[in-house]
């Protein structure tokens, strides 16, 4: 193993775990409001989608990300209408945002491009270093100038997200409302309006998330190339126990299994494939088992809040 | 009131009389499921274009499902037969068992298995399944000659979608030929060991896996893994735009799909239109059922595509006389 692998596998960590990043962070905006969202699959779906058919009709990525965030934005009201003002069940309707969205997708694709065969292809977002003019050589210059702003873009979320939800008041609020509403409507703050403040942001990342797929890192959009990347946003929240510096460490750990079982598959060392292959499952078992359970997450996730019920 | 009996039991008898002719005119349909995209410009693409292409020689329907899941394939395969599909297209080993299940349930309906075993047809209660079989090892051979004459490196790569007994027949081919035919140059060329993406339509792991092979030295590429393959090709793409010249190579499989992308140097074509519409005949001849169809470079089935200008002459030229070579039979002998 040498260091030009492990140079590699740095670069296609950080690759992998950009969109999960995004996905992540949509999650833990709509958890810290008390909404267990599990559709974010269906929304990076719808999100990748309009991204790319927008990128592929404007020739810009940059407007494929922003409408993949509308679209996000707009399947998700779904959900926040159903669970917030109508209390629904979270868990049923985030289910059914992932199987409605990706049918969606699928539909409008059809409807789209038709029954045709032929490989649809968009120009992707250039990186730092080629609008700069600048040809990365080393693993630095690779590290920090060959991306797209989305990556700068996920990592100073990270950052923004980490000191909203600590040190600004409007960030604590936020989160009084994910662990005692009730609590929370006491003290002035419109539990209501966060709850709805939270699907938008939720919305708009997980769609961002999807969108980031096609807009900056392959060329073309296929049916189901979210590939389980929203129900392992779920898992990454967990992980990364409810705070964004955590979900970061989560993305760039399940970012690095993955790069790793395919670097080490195409490295071959004589071994049966599916042994790597369930390297990022087996690793998430045993971190989990030492991390432990004793945070567990906002304490009113999942629960419907009733304005006047007692 | 007997006339009237008399006069509707007539005319019944007349119409029963005239069912063949109604029947003559009867329009088949033929339904395709597919677990990656059509629009993948790989495999499900070349797979729905051989039913339209067959579709249209012989006159037939058509309909699709594609991007469908596993737990997926036999309900949708149902969901077909119910509405009265004469022909199941099911292009995939992996389809094996939906198939032979629902053939037993449906012993009206004809099922073609594309990439099906060899023993498949033997196995269908019903004598309904038809198994479509190009030869593997001749797929791998097509691409495997051409990969060992290009590469440079002496490194060439493989990506599998999922681990089948024809992905493995065309791996097996490639290395094989790619050695033998490296042999004769004078070179050795070795082939990275067999990575599989476990998904057709994850195009993001096949720009990992091109990534990771490249780093391992790969100049050549084939691959049997639908959009995982398109993904792989960008990636090429990407190194080749970095480098200043085009160094790294793909072969694309199953159409012609020169031009796609610039790494693409050949394709290896599989005319399974051809085979598709024999099925199609056999079901309008009501002789369909309980055989194996095979492709080869024999019966023109299997071939190579357009070369690419990347491909000096003189290396095009002995790649014919190997394809010449592997029509007669005489290749490695």
């Amino acid at each position: 193993m040498d260091m030009n692998f492990v140079t590699n596998l740095i670069l296609a960590s950080v690759r992998m775990a950009t969109p999960l990043i995004f996905v992540s962070l949509a999650e833990l905006y709509s958890q810290r409001a008390g909404l267990t969202n599990i559709g974010l699959e269906g929304l990076a779906t719808i999100g990748s989608l309009v991204g790319f058919m927008v990128s592929l009709l404007t020739d810009s990525p940059m407007l494929g990300v922003l409408a993949g965030m509308m679209a996000g934005i707009i399947v998700n009201m779904i959900f926040a209408y159903a669970t917030i003002s109508l209390c629904a069940e979270q868990i049923v309707y985030g289910m059914a945002i992932n199987i409605f969205a990706p049918a969606l997708a699928a539909f409008i694709y059809r409807i789209y491009f038709g029954s045709g065969s032929s490989l649809v292809q968009v120009r992707l977002m250039n990186t730092l270093a080629a609008t700069l003019g600048i040809t990365p050589t080393n693993f630095f210059s690779k590290l920090l100038l060959d991306q797209t702003f989305m990556v700068y873009f996920a990592y100073a979320l990270v950052i923004f997200t980490a000191i909203y939800f600590n040190k600004t008041k409007s960030g604590l609020n936020f989160k009084a409302v994910g662990e005692y509403p009730k609590a929370a409507a006491t003290l002035g703050i419109n539990v209501i309006r966060t709850k709805y403040l939270a699907s938008v942001i939720c919305g708009a990342l997980a769609g961002m998330g999807g969108a980031y797929l096609t807009a900056c890192y392959t060329t073309t959009y296929v049916d189901g190339n979210i590939a389980g990347r929203g129900f392992i946003a779920l898992a990454a929240v967990i992980f990364g126990r409810w705070s964004a510096s955590g979900v970061l460490l989560a993305c760039l750990f399940f970012g690095f299994c993955d790069a790793l079982q395919i670097r080490l598959q195409v490295a071959s060392f004589g071994l049966p494939y599916q042994f790597f292959q369930m390297i990022p499952y087996v690793a998430t078992v045993v971190v989990l088992a030492l991390i432990g359970m004793k945070k567990a997450g906002p304490k009113s996730c999942g629960k419907p809040y009733r304005k006047e019920e007692r | 009131m007997k006339k009237v009996f008399a006069l509707v039991l007539s005319l019944v008898m007349v119409l029963a009389l005239a069912a063949p002719a109604f029947a003559a005119d009867k329009t088949y349909k033929v339904a395709m499921i597919c677990d990656s995209s059509i629009s993948d410009g790989g495999w499900g693409a070349a797979c729905y274009n051989a039913m339209i292409d067959a579709a249209a020689i012989n006159g037939w329907e058509t309909a699709y499902s594609d991007s469908i899941d596993q737990a997926a394939y036999y309900d949708t395969i149902v969901s077909y037969c119910d509405l009265g599909y004469d022909l199941i297209y099911a292009p995939g080993n992996q389809y094996t068992d939906a198939v032979l299940q629902a053939a037993e349930e449906f012993p009206e309906i004809a099922f073609a298995l594309l990439n099906g075993g060899a023993n498949t047809p033997e196995k269908a209660v019903n004598k309904n399944v038809t198994s479509l079989l190009p030869n593997a090892q001749q797929i791998g051979w097509i691409a495997g000659a051409l990969a060992g004459l290009m590469t440079e490196t002496g490194t060439i790569a493989f990506i599998g979608g999922m681990e089948l007994d024809t992905t493995k027949g065309k791996y097996a081919g490639y290395a094989e030929a790619a050695a033998f035919v490296g042999q004769k140059a004078g070179k050795t060329v070795k082939t990275l060991d067999i990575v599989y993406s476990n998904s057709f339509s994850a195009s993001d792991k096949g720009i990992e896996f091109a990534k990771a092979m490249i780093d391992q030295g790969a100049d050549v590429f084939f691959g049997d893994a639908s959009a995982v393959d398109s993904g792989a090709r960008q990636a090429i793409d990407a190194a080749n735009q970095a480098a200043g010249a085009i160094k790294i190579y793909d072969i694309a499989q199953p159409a012609d799909i020169l031009g796609q992308n610039e790494c693409i140097i050949c394709s290896q074509v599989t005319d399974n239109s051809s085979l598709v519409s024999l099925s199609m005949q056999a079901v309008m001849n009501g002789t369909f059922g309980g055989e194996v169809i095979y492709g080869t470079l024999q019966n023109g089935a299997l071939s190579a595509g357009r070369i690419s200008d990347l491909v000096p002459a003189e290396i095009q030229e002995q790649y014919k006389a190997y394809l010449d070579e592997m029509i007669a039979g005489t290749f490695m002998q």
